[in-house]
């Protein structure tokens, strides 16, 4: 069996998005759960308004890394030994499993990014300056966390720490994309150019791409 | 405090972190090797 | 006397070399005592820093030639170099208290230091969940690697945001003057370490070597022959034939 690259990965993101459907973790439990965060957050810090037209922004990008990753985590993309050999016998390019399922999380965590959105700029009362630059910057720290989440939970296999050992791991590495996001959106409110924020998410997504393609087949291999 | 307690302090911790460290290496060591001993 | 003895003695005999320089050494001129604090809290850094690569380096070497030992270096590289990271750290906070007034500033060096510790972490985190010996040196190296990927990104990201975000130089520490009193109590205390990395990284790899012997010796005990449990049917009054 020798589909195109492209459409394996479609495959397995449309069976992952599917088989996510039925369960509905993500939007029954991951996003209401990022709504909650946003909610209690004031009960901690107060809820001043100026301080939270102030800090709003930079909140929702940081409960978007830290819950957004949870994504990743959702039962239906749980993999077991099983349905990895089994992919593996139907000839399917691990990179290509890697891919679509990086595809799918990221669908998901796109998902995530816009439905909060308005939740905080409505909790916080946050006035967004560039609307149209979000067109770019959503979809890209959506990416970047899809990736590196992925790869990330393909390296730490299934073993019953990877709900907690996952999030740990990504979290210092998905710096640069809380930085990209809320250092962008703080640009446009000034005035100033983004292109170089929006170079270095774009830049980091690339990479993270290569590394959970090359990565995919050593990956298979190991127990 | 002082510069120098603070300096008295800096170094009481790293000396002390590191005896700790180095201990807890022997200890683990020692506990390896009385545990290949039992299973000779 | 073996070459470990060998290192650690010379361990020893630099710190206590280092301490007395350091503590021997006029007061700086800008930071006056305090300084004495940097003699350590830089080499620290350093020696982390070295570690880390050492990890790094040899986690590609383990992907390519798939040898143990090289796995075993370097996950004790990494616990050597957690060590330093903190200690890095901490001797960071009790200079910057008197000289800053504060505990922490986030200063791009810092918080990149913060994230090397994190990062460090997380990688004995990932060894401790894997039971499985070469499962665990495979996904930690893989692990190695995509560290070393990206931490330069998120190097460049925090410097980058940090230089937009200028603190007041009032809080940057003026540049250590660099003459040979404080240049031999630096120099002391960079070679002490050394020492110390390279003696606690052999220890913790003689450790490594007895904690994979005793894997080995515990699997091989409790390894049943298969069909052991199967026994010949016995029919009632017979007597056994062999």
């Amino acid at each position: 069996m020798s589909l195109p690259f492209w459409s394996q990965a479609g495959e397995i993101a449309r069976a992952d998005l599917r088989s996510e459907s039925r369960t509905g973790e993500v939007m029954a439990v991951t996003i209401p759960f990022g709504a909650v965060a946003l909610l209690l957050i004031p009960f901690g810090i107060g809820t001043d308004a100026p301080l939270l037209r102030q800090i709003g922004v930079g909140i929702y990008w940081a409960v978007v890394l830290l819950f957004g990753m949870l994504v990743a985590l959702r039962r239906s993309a749980a993999e077991g030994p099983a349905q990895r050999d089994l992919l593996g016998l139907l000839g399917v390019d691990p990179a290509a499993r890697f891919a679509g399922r990086a595809l799918s999380t990221g669908v998901l965590v796109l998902a995530f990014e816009v439905v909060l959105g308005p939740i905080a700029i409505a909790l916080y009362d946050a006035r967004i300056t560039g609307w149209a630059w979000l067109i770019l910057v959503v979809p890209m720290v959506a990416a970047g966390l899809a990736l590196l989440s992925t790869l990330i939970g393909s390296i730490v296999g299934g073993s019953g720490a990877a709900p907690a050992l996952v999030p740990f791991l990504v979290a210092p590495l998905a710096i640069p994309m809380l930085l990209a996001a809320t250092q962008s959106l703080e640009g446009l409110r000034l005035g100033e150019s983004i292109l170089a924020w929006l170079l270095l998410l774009a830049a980091m997504d690339l990479v993270l791409a290569i590394a959970g393609v090359l990565t995919a087949r050593p990956l298979q291999e190991v127990r | 405090m002082s510069d120098w307690g603070w300096v008295v302090f800096g170094y009481a911790v790293l000396y002390g972190t590191l005896a700790a460290y180095v201990a807890s290496i022997a200890y683990r060591l020692r506990q390896a090797r009385r545990r290949l001993g039992e299973l000779q | 006397m073996t070459r470990r003895r060998i290192i650690e003695i010379a361990a020893i005999a630099g710190l206590g070399g280092a301490l007395i320089t350091a503590l021997v050494v006029p007061p700086e001129r800008t930071q006056g005592d305090l300084a004495r604090l940097l003699f350590v809290h830089v080499p620290s850094i350093w020696i982390a820093y070295l570690a880390f690569s050492v990890t790094l380096v040899t986690s590609a070497l383990y992907l390519w030639k798939r040898e143990m030992r090289w796995d075993r270096l370097a996950a004790a590289s990494a616990e050597v170099g957690v060590f330093f990271t903190g200690a890095t750290i901490l001797i960071g906070m009790i200079w910057g208290k008197p000289t800053w007034g504060v505990w922490w500033t986030w200063d791009a060096r810092l918080v990149l230091t913060a994230v090397l510790f994190f990062v460090y972490l997380g990688y004995l985190a990932l060894r401790r969940s894997i039971i499985d010996p070469v499962a665990r040196a495979h996904r930690s190296a893989l692990f190695g690697v995509l560290a070393i990927i990206q931490i330069p990104i998120v190097h460049f990201s925090v410097v980058w945001w940090r230089t937009l975000h200028q603190q007041a130089s009032i809080l940057r520490p003026g540049p250590l003057q660099m003459d040979p009193p404080f240049r031999s109590a630096f120099l002391a205390s960079v070679v002490a370490f050394t020492f110390v990395y390279v003696a606690l990284v052999m220890r913790r790899m003689q450790l490594g070597r007895l904690e994979d012997e005793i894997e080995v010796r515990l699997a091989s005990s409790h390894q049943e022959v298969a069909g052991a449990a199967v026994a010949p049917p016995r029919i009632e009054g017979a007597v056994d034939s062999v």
